[in-house]
């Protein structure tokens, strides 16, 4: 399954909001993955080198796929946190 | 013949001293190994060590500088325990690499992508080579650079310095740095701001020619590097480096008179505070005359402490705050029920109009008579005033001004000398500053404790490690209490002092001027540097950057303003 969000941080996807998005996804089993939107450039979401490389902005959409048991959670949970205008 | 490079200015700051090259150098290794299980168990047995040294500089940054910057070391170590870093590292040693050329060629691929991203992912490359190196350190069995074993007035210049790096240089010994790159170095830069280091970063090229033991002047103010410098010059340097003590009281540019005095925590401290140029004292704790002892002391000895410290000061004034006793200390003699919040609990004025309420007498008494002794003495001596700690409700003000009046009637009654002293309260509670127009009506001052207000406000434990980000004055929600306070205070005509840590750091100096402070109290240490900033300070720049940081909205958002890019 999948979601398309937009990144409301304000330092979009690098530094510290990076880093607590890979820390979160890092806490399910599912496997997920994160890229842009409107390219297939979709990278690991626990990885931090990766995940950082995206170059994501904040107004960035973003298309993140999770597949396994807590895959729904998992999507919940990372859409939330990247639509949090604060880290 | 001197040259001038220029760079980004970091540090207001000037100072003059010998180069020397900051580079952790990583030895010439074995790039192929015929034994991939012994080379794989090296290199997992480095990242553990690396990743235990990212943890204990991430705890000294949190500690020493910030939250925001100790998280790129939380983004060091992610990168270390990264998934694609360890299967390239793996493949690289599958196919004969050393631990050390799998390292190197891990990160080769992802520090060049990022380089052509351009932008942010860019500066994020040197995050990336920095994890490397320290792998690669770690796997030599280098030490890391002992910068606290530099000579004194030493110039470091480096390519690039890492906020952890810029955590342990010991500004008595570093007079100076200086960068070759700019970029994320802001990080370094805040660093050196906050330890008092004399910064450039951003020099570029040019700096790379200076040679180790070149003579160099880094003026942080003018944003650039003087490479041998004449004598007028470093002699400009070192001068601003050691402010002067200023004795005399001091007036912003534009001619507002602002008080600078000392905190004390015991007689010992009255002389630095002297030494300092401090304009009397604007927090004279009086615990110390409670805690190791077996019995509290009496009125005669109490008269006699209070007295020195106002011969200490003549004609400038010495705030004593009453005794400000809780659980959170133990005196033997008192009876101090532990508590599970000994800071809500029974502390300060509220121990002093109950349980205690005897030792606040005998507290008054002595405070009393030393005040009208002074006054009998005019200039030769001090101006008593006294304030009361952990006020929170009008009426407890009320009660103490009414002991107060009650103490000054059994001294003239039994002939005593006395004289009822400036009074006034410190304002540490959210209560205190909601009700400030109210308790200035009843006073002569209000002095914020920004310490334990801000703890209040932001329910965030001083002592607590693990909210330290929350327990900084910096925040919103803090700094419109303080100004609350303030202004409530000089509605009804009292003067507004600020007694906390915050008062001594030369960097807020405008911030607080702007909001309207008639007096800041804080270490001696500090007040040079204080004084120094009032004279530099314009009033109604300072006005406005007070009026952008109470618009601001997250503690970050503060500091920006306070960098002036907001």
């Amino acid at each position: 399954m999948e979601r398309i969000v937009t990144v409301e941080q304000e330092a979009g996807l690098h530094a510290r909001p990076a880093s607590a998005f890979v820390e979160a996804a890092g806490e399910f089993e599912s496997e997920i993955t994160v890229g842009r939107a409107n390219g297939d450039g979709a990278v690991d979401a626990g990885s931090m080198l990766a995940v950082t490389g995206l170059g994501i902005e904040r107004g960035d959409a973003v298309r993140l796929t999770a597949e396994g048991p807590d895959a729904d959670d998992a999507l919940d949970q990372l859409v939330a946190l990247l639509e949090r205008p604060e880290p | 013949m001197s040259k001038t490079l220029s760079g980004v200015g970091a540090t207001p700051l000037a100072g003059v001293g010998t180069v020397r090259w900051y580079e952790p150098t990583i030895p010439e290794f074995d790039r192929e190994s015929d034994d991939p299980e012994a080379e794989r168990q090296r290199f997992v047995d480095a990242r553990d060590w690396a990743r235990a040294a990212i943890d204990e500089e991430r705890e000294r940054v949190a500690e020493r500088v910030g939250e925001e910057e100790a998280a790129i070391l939380e983004a060091h170590r992610q990168f270390l325990d990264d998934p694609q870093i360890e299967s390239a590292v793996d493949a690289e040693i599958e196919g004969g690499a050393t631990a050390e050329a799998a390292v190197e060629a891990a990160f080769a691929d992802p520090i060049e992508q990022y380089e052509a991203t351009g932008g942010r992912v860019a500066e994020r490359a040197d995050d990336l080579r920095d994890v490397r190196d320290r792998l690669l350190r770690t796997l030599a069995g280098v030490e890391d650079v002992d910068l606290d074993a530099l000579p004194d007035e030493t110039i470091l210049l480096a390519e690039r310095l890492v906020p952890s790096d810029a955590a342990g240089l010991d500004p008595d010994r570093v007079a100076g740095l200086a960068t070759v790159v700019g970029g994320r170095t802001a990080h370094a830069a805040i660093v050196a701001r906050a330890i008092g280091l004399p910064a450039v970063v951003g020099v570029g090229d040019p700096l790379r020619e200076i040679e180790n033991g070149t003579t160099v002047v880094v003026d942080g103010e003018a944003g650039v590097v003087i490479v041998d410098p004449d004598e007028e010059t470093r002699t400009a340097a070192r001068t601003e480096r050691e402010i002067d003590v200023i004795d005399e009281q001091v007036a912003t540019a534009d001619g507002r008179s602002i008080e600078v005095a000392a905190n004390v925590g015991r007689p010992g401290e009255l002389e630095g505070a002297i030494d300092s140029g401090a304009d009397g004292v604007g927090l004279f704790r009086t615990e110390f005359l409670f805690i190791d002892r077996t019995s509290p002391p009496d009125e005669d000895e109490q008269f006699e402490t209070y007295s020195e410290a106002l011969q200490a000061f003549p004609g400038e004034r010495i705030v004593v705050r009453t005794a400000d006793v809780g659980g959170d200390k133990p005196i033997d003699y008192l009876d101090l029920p532990a508590e599970a919040n000994p800071f809500l609990g029974d502390r300060g004025i509220r121990r002093s109009l109950g349980v205690d309420a005897d030792l606040l007498e005998t507290q008054l008494r002595a405070l009393l008579r030393a005040a009208g002794t002074a006054r009998e003495e005019g200039d030769a001596t001090g101006d008593l005033a006294v304030m009361f700690p952990m006020v929170a409700d009008v009426a407890e003000l009320d009660a103490a001004l009414e002991r107060v009046d009650a103490v000054a009637a059994a001294l003239e009654d039994a002939g005593e000398p006395c004289a009822i002293p400036e009074l006034g309260v410190m304002v540490e509670t959210p209560a205190a500053a909601r009700m400030a127009p109210e308790l200035a009506d009843r006073v002569a001052f209000l002095s914020i404790g920004t310490n334990d207000l801000t703890q209040y406000v932001m329910a965030a434990d001083r002592d607590n490690d693990r909210v330290t980000t929350l327990h900084d004055p910096l925040h919103p929600p803090v700094l419109r209490t303080i100004a609350d306070a303030i202004d409530g205070g000089h509605e009804r005509d009292a003067w507004v002092g600020m007694c906390g840590e915050m008062a001594g750091d030369p960097a807020l100096t405008e911030l607080l001027i702007g909001l309207g402070l008639d007096e800041l109290s804080a270490s001696a240490v500090t007040i040079p540097q204080v004084k120094a900033r009032i004279q530099e300070t314009d009033t109604e720049a300072a006005e406005a950057v007070a009026e952008r940081a109470l618009a601001a909205e997250t503690r970050s958002a503060v500091l920006d303003v306070l960098d002036g890019d907001d």
